[in-house]
């Protein structure tokens, strides 16, 4: 890593998520991808075949824990349970970190299990950055957070969502899980600029891309993880990687999930795109400025 | 404020009608949640502040239906689509989920079934829903180790009257009115068998290594059992029933009873 905020992250490569359909294609064949991402959640279980996939899965790939429902932005008190589980996961497993997503998922005790954007606020950002800290205590380790798709936002917003993840990172000290499709969504729904997003964000804070398909709803885009990637999120990517390096990237596909292969071959396309853009470079120096001439 | 426009957006994202009837209902009895929403969430030329949340809200249901789907097909397949809809609407309203996993979301079904008013469609459908959680529940239990025949022989005799046996944590018991079961392996044949006829049926789900089974069981093996779940000496399993000739056991059939839940798993080492 080419700085110190992204010490702990290791340069994983390109890898997709682990889903249930592929398990026995991934057992039997071990496919040539460099790591698997797995959901935290559906692994904290007592025993059964879901953790003896993971661990299985684990013994020839590195293993990164993705979280949905940390809440790290919920009024809620932290759920010790969940914390104490999900570190006991990453230890049994040798994660090779763990992440979730800068939103909260539910209030009052009860999870709407989705990811709802916060108020860009100050208040929001004490709260979350305190939590984050709380967080990273309790797991002993750093934990990277995802910008999540939204499809609203708040009137006593005061921050640009940018600004606000630039800020929590910095002030929690925690790393950034850059989602390019999310970004694309986001900005789409709310009219922003994708490039000015990815231009405010610190590129030392950024330790792992994600590329996932939407749809298309006419009045919004929906992050449904069912399409392949397209092609103005490619064109995002090489943006991004331009900006902040060849960081481990995942491919994710969560629903109409195809054969294991077309999944590969996303993943292989990004490697190539991360290739052409950097050249023999792994990593791109951190303090080059992005490109403007580059975007979706 | 942080706190309040979560609530009122959980609110309002739970609603069973969606967002826009909660805010007319709202508004009839005089109400503010249009007026707090407004204050709350920016609206647009493309979409307003009620139709933003409406996204989310739907994302919350049918995210929701389709994992109880997943795991109560028999029940879905009792209750048509429609039917099963309109279940999980009262359920999500009686039971929202409080746990960080999706795979709990519907751990409450069987309760809200035994008052249901599906009950009187379908009798069974509680005792179905109770047997598709156990196969749930089985899939994940703890891989504590089974007790096995070797194990169980390398023992002196003199000690297995007071052997304190306990079932493996996969093993769920269902005593029901319906085969129930039935319901199930004709969903997992591809087909739609309807409700089943009465008659009075044990069953036991259990996991060995991976896998997830059931049996139907006779009513004393499934008396055994219970006993042995409350944690009875394995003397005090073989002498139950016996004395007040509650069951029809032999001795043989309590040793070929034991025989099998050793080969099958059904006991925790």
């Amino acid at each position: 890593m080419s700085s110190a905020a992204r010490t702990g992250f290791t340069d994983l490569g390109y890898g997709v998520g682990l889903r249930p359909p592929h398990y026995g294609h991934v057992l039997e064949t071990r496919p040539a991808v460099d790591w698997f991402e797995a959901i935290s959640e559906n692994f904290l279980v007592a025993g059964g075949r879901p953790l003896h996939v993971l661990e299985r899965v684990r013994a020839d790939y590195p293993v990164v824990l993705h979280g949905v429902s940390l809440s790290i932005g919920s009024t809620d008190p932290l759920d010790r349970d969940y914390l104490s589980r999900l570190r006991q996961l990453a230890a049994r497993i040798e994660a090779a970190w763990i992440s979730d997503h800068l939103c909260w998922t539910g209030v009052g005790s009860h999870n709407l299990h989705d990811l709802l954007p916060l108020p860009y606020s100050e208040e929001a950002l004490d709260h979350v950055a305190e939590r984050v800290r709380r967080v990273q205590d309790a797991l002993g380790r750093r934990i990277a957070l995802e910008n999540v798709s939204s499809y609203l936002t708040y009137c006593d917003s005061v921050l640009s969502e940018w600004d606000f993840l630039a800020a929590l990172a910095e002030r929690a000290d925690c790393a950034i899980l850059l989602d390019v499709n999310n970004v694309f969504v986001s900005a789409h729904n709310h009219g922003f600029d994708a490039r000015a997003y990815l231009a405010a964000i610190p590129v030392e804070r950024v330790v792992q891309f994600h590329l996932a398909g939407h749809s298309d709803h006419g009045t919004h885009l929906l992050d449904t993880h069912d399409h392949p990637v397209c092609d103005a999120v490619w064109e995002l990517y090489a943006v991004a990687v331009q900006r902040f390096g060849a960081l481990p990237t995942l491919i994710e596909w969560d629903d109409r999930i195809p054969a294991f292969d077309r999944l590969q071959a996303e993943a292989q396309r990004a490697s190539a795109l991360a290739a052409e853009v950097c050249g023999d470079h792994a990593r791109r120096d951190a303090t080059a400025p992005l490109a403007a001439d580059h975007g979706a | 404020m942080l706190a309040e426009t979560q609530q009122l957006l959980w609110r309002l994202i739970t609603a069973p009608e969606g967002v826009a009837a909660a805010l007319a209902a709202d508004s009839d009895r005089g109400g503010t949640l249009r007026a707090r929403l407004a204050r709350t969430v920016r609206g647009d030329e493309k979409l307003d502040a009620a139709e933003r949340l409406d996204i989310y809200a739907n994302m919350y249901f049918f995210r929701i239906l389709d994992v109880l789907k997943e795991h109560y097909p028999g029940v879905r397949a009792l209750l048509g689509d429609v039917g099963f809809h309109n279940l999980i609407t009262d359920y999500l309203l009686r039971h929202p989920p409080a746990h960080f996993s999706l795979r709990e979301a519907g751990r409450h079904l069987p309760e809200l079934l035994d008052e249901h008013a599906t009950r009187a469609l379908h009798p069974c459908l509680a005792d179905l829903a109770r047997f598709e959680r156990a196969l749930n529940d089985a899939f994940d239990a703890s891989d504590a180790p089974a007790l096995r025949a070797a194990a169980l022989a390398a023992l002196p005799q003199a000690d297995w009257p007071n052997l304190r046996l306990a079932l493996h944590p996969s093993v769920h018991l269902l005593a029901s009115q319906w085969p129930v079961h039935t319901v199930r392996a004709a969903i997992d044949r591809g087909e739609n068998s309807g409700a089943p006829e009465p008659e009075a049926t044990w069953l036991c789900v259990w996991r060995d290594d991976l896998t997830v089974f059931h049996r139907a069981i006779g009513a004393g093996e499934f008396d055994r059992l219970q006993i042995i779940s409350r944690g009875a000496s394995f003397g005090a399993v073989c002498a139950h029933g016996s004395e007040a000739g509650s069951t029809d056991d032999t001795a043989q059939d309590v040793a070929a009873a034991l025989a099998r839940w050793l080969a099958d798993g059904w006991l925790a080492a």
